[in-house]
């Protein structure tokens, strides 16, 4: 359809006869570049030199070994809890509270990881990673089992969950768990080393989670196109009425996308405490989980773009650091990034289903 | 006032189609017009044209014997052309005034009191401080109609009007409509509906293929001479051969089955009980809203009911879902084919496999098993007739007609017992409809059944053996078709009692 409104116009806004597959991947890129370029125009108006301020944001953080590594490092937790996502967000779930069920699985398997505190042995960490993914599904369970049952919005039932998981956290390492030989510091013992994900390379920080990131994405991706349980997401996502009609359990189904989605996220809680930091305290997590939710949806819930999609973003982190010591910039620019990404995309999602055509001037 | 509105010459082509072609045609104040015509004959290019939606390629048009020039709908209305789409341009979450004031140049309280008389004169009754949201398909219309009339329209373009509207809200219409006429108004009417025209209209403009077929009076006209010109050709009505040795083996029987929701846009069924035997069609008539898709819904499994209200095959089904019930032998049909029977966005094979149970094997250990949908689909594109030999093409790119062909095959393809469908005709073109019937009488003839639920009492009368009449809720006592007559259905339709 064309809607000529004005002969005059020199840019035509032009409906899609369908949305364009390529245009649906490159948008994401669009908006990053759009991003990039707000940015410049945000450090500039804060006085800053706009390359040289995008150099130390997005360039010197990874310009090394150890960035590289720290990057990896960022963007694992991320990947994982976005593939989690995706189950949800496919099927038409709106689990909000990933940074909780990461809180909660990081509680369960920090206190599995505590009872051996002074033991070794090859089972400790499986014992410790199984809990960590159990918390996170008890935790994503709450919302689940109160939308199939009760008919309760679980975009407010999850997001309020973050911030009862992260109290219990506090309590935790303030009050039972702290550790009694660290003088009132609001934090536990360290685990012992066989509760530790191993370090991949000697000096760096990049740890073995990575591996339990890029095996969901190979599963999730095997799941989504492969499967029965993928189909049955896809209809649900398009339209629950049509899902309804071909019989599927919808309930059982919002359950195990939630269940599926809380054990991604309780694993990454698990790589943060006993990757390089070894023991449970206050912030456990950057907002990883609220972060992953932007790691999704640039991505376009594809496994394979979640992988790009989590490296992007994770160089927000490292930036907004660098920035912070080279240039006195606040960390939170990082966050202002983030949104400014997400913003982006939605914006350039209005071009999946229009165009725009440049015309002569009609005189 | 004394309008006049002439169309000399008009053309638009698009690529690959003439959607208007080198039309001409006058209309002046006081009478209604009919623009009728099958889907795509082009009579929406026409009025978007009339309306500045789109400019045309060629040909000029005259109001009042002065050139007309319009480049976009701000203009039509500026120059005093109304238009009311079939589709409602309201924003659901803003107020009924708020809406209204959007497009307006006046201020707030001349634009209250306007509207306030202007829905005095015509007996509207509106709470425009509520959001539209909350108002019915008819209600929604009346505020479109508002918005026209509140530029004092010389001409007023109503496209499809009926479409979404009861009995009741569409013979509301009609008297505005000729109030309006008879005020000076002149009125151009879009429609396919051939009683609309007979009723409503003065005199009758036919489309058919991007060409103007005829103009005639309505006083020279009769329901089969319009048909003929609107469809081209004599229609070919399937009739059923109608037999007396159906069996009596009985195949579903439901019993004291009542249905009710907390929500109040749904309606609540009150003890139905019917039985249906096997080659039999049994039609359930009715005007939309009065409980038909709570109804479909309780048939297909989409709600549960108790065990032992539906029977079927000597099985007690009422508390399986859809998929259980497939198992039984049994298929569905439902009214809203893009957003329930079929996924638009997603290919065709994908939606064939929409309808699966255990002996299709589309998923094998919980693993798609796409080379069998794929052959499964092959086979209900090539004996369903459905246009297109590109079972990857993505659904939205079939036309209504070539949808519900593959939605029916899907269903019908596992040869069934009981075939449920609701509205199984709705919007599609005379061919599509024909294609539909003969489906369905040949499937009774194979010693099949239907339960076919339809708001179109035409197709009702030609398809079933038995009918019934849901109004509110409840359903009137089952009756031979034969013994029905249309005057009887709309008694019934309308909640009068028969003998």
């Amino acid at each position: 359809m064309e809607y000529l409104w004005e002969e005059e116009k020199l840019i035509k806004i032009v409906k899609r006869d369908q949305p364009s597959r390529a245009i649906f991947f490159l948008t994401p890129v669009l908006a990053i570049f759009l991003t990039l370029v707000a940015g410049g125009l945000i450090f500039y108006i804060l006085g800053f030199k706009p390359f040289e301020a995008l150099k130390f944001f997005f360039i010197v953080p990874i310009a090394d070994m150890y960035g590289f590594s720290e990057l990896l490092l960022k963007a694992t937790p991320l990947c994982l809890i976005a593939i989690g996502l995706s189950f949800c967000f496919k099927s038409n779930n709106w689990n909000i509270g990933a940074e909780g069920q990461l809180t909660f699985g990081a509680i369960i398997s920090g206190g599995v990881a505590l009872l051996f505190y002074d033991q070794e042995g090859f089972y400790i960490l499986p014992i410790v990673i199984l809990a960590g993914a159990i918390g996170g599904m008890l935790y994503a369970s709450i919302p689940a089992i109160l939308k199939t049952y009760f008919n309760t919005n679980e975009i407010l039932v999850s997001l309020m969950l973050v911030y009862v998981s992260k109290l219990i956290l506090d309590y935790l390492v303030v009050g039972p768990w702290s550790n009694p030989e660290g003088f009132n510091f609001p934090e536990t013992r360290q685990f012992s080393d066989s509760a530790r994900l191993p370090l991949l390379v000697e000096g760096l920080r990049i740890h073995a989670g990575i591996f339990l990131a890029l095996a969901a994405v190979v599963i999730s991706w095997f799941i989504f196109y492969k499967t029965y349980l993928g189909f049955q997401m896809k209809v649900s996502g398009f339209s629950l009425k049509t899902a309804k009609y071909a019989g599927y359990k919808g309930k059982k189904m919002i359950i195990l996308v939630f269940l599926i989605s809380g054990a991604c996220a309780g694993l990454a809680g698990v790589g943060e405490i006993t990757g390089p930091i070894g023991q449970l305290h206050r912030e456990v997590s950057p907002d990883y989980g609220f972060t992953a939710i932007i790691v999704a949806f640039l991505g376009r819930l594809n496994p394979v773009g979640i992988i790009f999609a989590s490296l992007v973003v994770a160089i927000t982190y490292l930036g907004a650091e660098t920035a912070q010591i080279f240039m006195q910039i606040p960390k939170y620019t990082g966050q202002v990034f983030q949104g400014m990404i997400l913003f982006f995309l939605l914006a350039s999602d209005y071009l999946l289903f229009f165009k725009i055509k440049f015309i002569g001037s009609k005189k | 006032m004394n309008t006049n509105l002439k169309i000399s010459n008009v053309s638009k082509i698009y690529p690959g189609c003439i959607a208007n072609d080198n039309i001409s045609l006058e209309f002046k104040s006081g009478k209604i017009y009919a623009l009728l015509g099958e889907n795509g004959a082009g009579k929406s290019t026409l009025v978007k044209i009339l309306s500045g939606v789109i400019i045309p390629d060629k040909g000029e048009i005259f109001l009042n014997n002065k050139i007309l020039k319009l480049k976009s709908p701000i203009d039509a209305k500026k120059k005093k052309i109304g238009m009311v789409f079939q589709h409602f341009n309201l924003f659901e979450t803003l107020s009924v005034f708020e809406n209204l004031i959007i497009d307006s140049d006046e201020n707030r309280e001349n634009l209250h009191e306007k509207i306030q008389s202007i829905m005095k004169k015509y007996n509207f009754s509106i709470d425009l401080d509520i959001p539209v949201l909350n108002l019915s398909a008819g209600q929604k219309q009346k505020v479109e109609i508002i918005r026209c009339l509140i530029r004092n329209p010389e001409v007023l373009i109503m496209d499809e009007p009926t479409s979404v509207l009861t009995e009741q809200e569409t013979s509301e219409l009609f008297s505005s409509l000729r109030q309006f006429s008879m005020e000076g108004i002149l009125i151009i009417y879009i429609t396919h509906k051939l009683k609309e025209v007979m009723s409503l209209c003065d005199e009758v403009a036919v489309m058919r293929k991007g060409k103007l077929v005829s103009v005639s009076k309505i006083v020279n006209e009769k329901i089969e001479t319009l048909a003929n010109k609107m469809v081209g050709q004599n229609l070919k009505t399937v009739r059923k051969s109608i037999s007396n040795e159906r069996s009596s083996e009985k195949l579903i029987k439901i019993s004291n089955l009542s249905f009710s929701s907390e929500d109040p846009f749904e309606t609540n069924l009150v003890n139905i009980n019917f039985e249906v035997n096997r080659g039999e069609c049994l039609g359930i008539a009715g005007i939309s809203g009065n409980g038909q898709s709570e109804l479909f819904q309780i048939l297909s499994g989409e709600i549960i009911s108790d065990k032992n209200s539906i029977e079927f095959n000597s099985n007690f089904i009422g508390n399986l879902n859809p998929q259980e019930r497939r198992e039984y032998l049994m298929a569905f049909s439902p009214e809203d084919r893009l957003e329930q029977a079929a996924i638009p966005q997603m290919k065709i094979f994908e939606n064939v496999a929409l309808n699966n149970f255990k002996s299709s094997n589309f998923f094998n250990n919980g693993l798609i098993n796409e080379n069998k949908i794929k052959e499964h689909a092959k086979k209900i594109i090539s004996d369903f007739n459905v246009n297109t030999d590109n079972i990857e093409l993505k659904s939205q790119f079939l036309s209504g007609g070539n949808l519900q062909k593959l939605i029916i095959g899907r269903e019908l393809i596992t040869s069934p017992d009981l075939l449920i469908c609701f509205n199984p005709t709705w919007g599609l073109d005379v061919g599509a409809i024909n294609y539909i019937h003969k489906t369905l009488i040949k499937i009774n003839d194979q010693n099949k059944s239907i339960i076919l639920i339809s708001t179109d009492t035409d197709e009702l009368l030609k398809l079933s053996d038995k009918i019934s009449v849901i109004h509110k809720g409840k359903l009137s006592k089952i009756m031979n078709s034969d013994e029905v007559t249309s005057e009887k259905l709309g008694i019934l339709m309308g909640g009068g009692e028969i003998d």
